[in-house]
């Protein structure tokens, strides 16, 4: 059951295509990967969808409304939220301080349990500048967890870390979405993170789907062997 | 795109780390804060000579116009070349309430705070979209405007024109028991200014401290990722702009009733920079800069004026003050007891 | 109104279309806007009335941008780069400690009262154009700026040094890591900026009376100019120049108190309707 979905957005820069119809659809409990080589298009397709950019053209709907020109705030409070992928949190403050005030606007009721799962507890009174980098991401990924969005959409969240680090992430975003069934979409550089975490994978390649489905429809794909996995691997 | 990791946001010395709030704490500054309240009322008894107690006066109601504007660099990095459109649009509210409509000092008090809020209002709807340098930009353009209009000779009947403005104080009324001669005697005004000044910054810095300054500092801190959160973030940034604004407005309606005159300089371009110079040279990072800084001016200007090169000086120290000690006195007090104490 | 009124506008848009690119320039750049810029004008002004005294105008129009050049080069070298880490708030906050300077400097060597400049001999008196006997000398500022802004348009497009300074406005990281050496843009531009400026002093000299107070008194029109035009865009701010300068003189005609209020109401107007500017980049 499709709660989330993107339909045939492009997204222009002056005459430049930088996504071209491309399509998803988020269901509860999914993880949906999206992979692709630089400057596939990643970025903007994960802008166009949590309305940081609006998209030339296409659709962006949550439980059938059509939900294109809503702005960012709207669509937080309507249960779609987005991490990013140069850390974005509130440098100057604690991680305790930062993430209550994240909580108050979204009626989490379990906030200690976010905190626990992500491990936080120990750097909870920490000026979040302070602390180290994987768990800004740590931080980053939580303010986006709050208050139990239905949609969660993250962009690369293992950007910067090391490998167990990434594992680590990546078994969080999993746990996370099939606990509290999230529709989750999880754009990754690490592509054999994306194999192992995710239900349904797309690929990316010169702002246009090139292939979609299961990750052993997606591995055997000749098209993405020879665009992506070819080079990758 | 471009990215940059020079921000075009206020550094750290003007927009610092918030220390955590405890409740304790917040009491400790309150008893602290009244404490200074209660000391400062007894400064007419210390200070006997008539021209440095006009100073102090001076300095207090500049101080208010310098808690406005630190209070959004504190809390919003946001530096602001415009509040004296607030505090001299408020004088000049207080001038033609009295002069045109006959008001009581206290209407016209009252009525130029309003009018000086409501100025803030407007201008904050156009400027507190921009951040960094266009902040900077619009609110010096924006209140020039303002000093532009009043100076206007078609406006000579109501703002003065080049001449000023000079108030005819009606003898009959008072404000808050004092008479206008006792409003002109800066012994007898400094409580009502030192109480305004005092409750102003205790007032700021409690909001500082609020859930409502938390938010603030979040705008601050990133902007984007709090609408990503689901905060409006235009409300919040406007109101605490107009907080600032009413702030200054109260300054310029005590300076009206004082002086009863109105220059045109209090709208201009040189009043504009003083007053921020005076924030920034005493630092922004504490609630006590823009105190420090403002006394320090006027004392400054007082004392220092050989020759007519005040104003050089004054771009001299605020050079220094940006190169040598970012975050100005206050902070480098600041920093100072850190290292001691560690 | 008639035709002595539009080319008046178009004089004073000449002014602030040179005056605006030169800030325009610097802003793209460095990202600070240059507080100093109505202070340099102002002491190109006076320094124009010293040489045209001495020896005679076309000297000072010369001389005076090269002189504003070598302080735009001490700008650079003394502030700009050595506190490039800086934020650009702090930056801009210094330059306009330096303009305070200035101000000072200029009434300590030229004195408080108003001084004036004749035009050079050559312009005096006035030519019939458009059936109107015009000034000839306010004719020369207009081709004089004119042949300025297409002469930069020209340099920024065609050649390898214009090319370096568009990118490095662009974005001065990435222009650095691609392999621009962006001290030497910077160094070009800022002295540029300045030079421009001393040049626009010069050529008001003759038009407007010199004060103490004329570079302020520009400075807020100038950086409406530039944020109207959009911040950073050297073209936006040429047009916005000429059109404000237009608009602005055509407006005094018809009525004064509504005249000065236009640069401020245009500002608003475009804040309202388009926050980045009639071209480039978003207020920020």
């Amino acid at each position: 059951m499709t709660i989330f979905e993107g339909k045939g957005l492009t997204v222009r820069y002056g005459a430049i295509a930088a996504l071209t119809d491309v399509d998803i659809a988020l269901e509860p409990g999914v993880v949906h990967g999206v992979i692709g080589p630089n400057g596939a298009g990643k970025s903007t397709f994960i802008d166009a969808l949590s309305g940081r950019r609006r998209p030339s053209s296409g659709t962006v709907s949550l439980d059938g409304d059509d939900i294109t020109r809503r702005s960012a705030r709207w669509r937080r409070g309507n249960g779609v939220a987005r991490s990013f992928q140069r850390t974005s949190v509130f440098g100057s403050m604690t991680v305790r301080t930062q993430l209550e005030m994240v909580a108050r606007k979204n009626d989490e009721p379990d906030l200690d349990e976010i905190v626990a799962t992500l491990g936080l507890d120990e750097v909870a009174d920490q000026v979040c500048s302070e602390i180290a980098y994987g768990t800004q991401r740590s931080v980053d990924l939580a303010i986006a967890l709050i208050g139990r969005p239905r949609v969660v959409l993250l962009d690369e969240p293992c950007a910067g870390l090391v490998a167990d680090e990434s594992v680590k992430m990546l078994e969080h975003v999993r746990a996370l979405c099939t606990e509290r069934d999230v529709a989750a979409m999880l754009v990754e550089h690490d592509v054999e993170g994306v194999f192992r975490t995710c239900d349904v994978i797309t690929v990316l390649d010169l702002g246009k789907v090139i292939a979609s489905g299961t990750p052993a429809e997606v591995r055997t794909n000749p098209d993405v062997v020879r665009a992506y996995l070819g080079s990758a691997a | 795109m471009s990215v940059s990791t020079i921000p075009d946001a206020a550094p750290a010395a003007i927009a610092p780390a918030q220390a955590r709030r405890k409740p304790r704490w917040t009491l400790v500054g309150l008893g602290f804060g009244i404490a200074v309240l209660l000391l400062g009322l007894a400064v007419p008894f210390v200070v006997k000579d008539t021209f440095t107690m006009s100073l102090f006066l001076e300095a207090g109601l500049m101080a208010l116009l310098g808690v406005g504007i630190a209070f959004l660099a504190r809390h919003l990095g946001l530096i602001s070349l415009g509040h004296t459109a607030f505090f001299g649009g408020a004088a000049y509210s207080v001038g033609i309430g009295v002069n045109r409509w006959e008001l009581s000092l206290t209407a016209a008090v009252g009525f130029a705070v309003v009018v000086g809020t409501l100025l803030a209002l407007l201008m904050g709807v156009l400027v507190v979209r921009a951040s960094g340098m266009g902040f900077l930009m619009l609110t010096l353009a924006l209140s020039q405007a303002l000093s532009q209009l009043a100076l206007q000779t078609s406006f000579r009947p109501i703002t003065g024109a080049h001449d000023g403005l000079l108030i005819n104080m009606p003898f009959d009324s008072t404000f808050l028991g004092l008479t206008p001669a006792d409003i002109q005697n800066p012994g007898l005004f400094w409580p009502i200014v030192w109480v305004s000044l005092m409750v102003c910054t205790l007032g700021l810095w409690l909001v500082g401290r609020s859930r409502f300054g938390i938010v603030l500092e979040g705008i601050r801190e990133n902007e984007e990722r709090m609408r990503f959160s689901g905060y409006n973030t235009f409300r919040p940034r406007l109101a605490a702009f107009v907080l600032s604004g009413a702030v200054a407005s109260l300054g310029g309606a005590l300076f009206a009733i004082n002086a009863a005159y109105i220059s045109p300089d209090i709208l201009g371009f040189t009043r504009a920079g003083d007053s921020l110079i005076a924030v920034l040279i005493g630092g922004t990072a504490s609630v006590a800069g823009p105190l420090v800084g403002t006394g320090l001016f006027v004392w400054a200007q007082a004392h220092l004026n050989f020759g007519g090169n005040l104003h050089m000086f004054t771009g001299m120290a605020l050079i220094a003050v940006l190169i040598f000690m970012p975050g100005g006195l206050t902070g480098a007090v600041q920093r100072i007891y850190r290292k001691v104490r560690r | 109104m008639n035709a002595a009124q539009v080319l008046n506008g178009i004089a004073l848009g000449s002014l602030l279309m040179v005056l605006s690119s030169g800030l325009a320039m610097i802003y793209g750049l460095r990202g600070v806007t240059n507080f100093a810029h109505g202070a340099l004008y102002m002491s190109g002004a006076y320094l124009a009335y010293s040489l045209s005294d001495r020896f005679n105008f076309w000297v000072a129009i010369l001389l005076v941008p090269l002189a504003l050049a070598v302080i735009g080069v001490v700008l650079e070298l003394v502030f700009f780069r050595p506190l490039q880490n800086r934020s650009h708030i702090e930056l801009g906050l210094i330059t306009f400690g330096l303009a305070m300077i200035t101000e000072r400097l200029v009434i300590v060597i030229w004195g408080e009262r108003t001084l004036s400049v004749d035009p050079p001999a050559a312009l005096a008196g006035t030519t019939s154009l458009l059936g109107v006997d015009y000034p000839t000398y306010r004719l020369g500022i207009i081709v004089v700026a004119l042949v300025m802004a297409a002469s930069l348009v020209l340099w920024l497009r065609n050649t390898r040094t214009g090319l370096h300074i568009r990118a490095a406005s662009q974005d001065i990281e990435t222009a650095g890591i691609m392999g621009i050496d962006v001290d030497r843009v910077s160094l070009i531009v800022v002295s540029l900026g300045a030079a421009l400026a001393g040049l626009a002093g010069t050529l008001a000299a003759p038009y407007v009376s010199l004060d103490p107070n004329m570079g302020n008194a520009f400075l807020i029109i100038v950086l409406i100019v530039v944020v109207v035009g959009g911040i950073g865009s050297i073209g936006g701010a040429m047009l916005a120049g000429m059109g404000l300068g237009t608009i602005q003189t055509i407006t005094t005609v018809w009525s004064p108190p509504v005249a000065v209020v236009v640069p401020y109401l245009a500002l608003v107007i475009v804040l309202l309707w388009r926050p980045q500017g009639l071209a480039g980049k978003r207020v920020s």
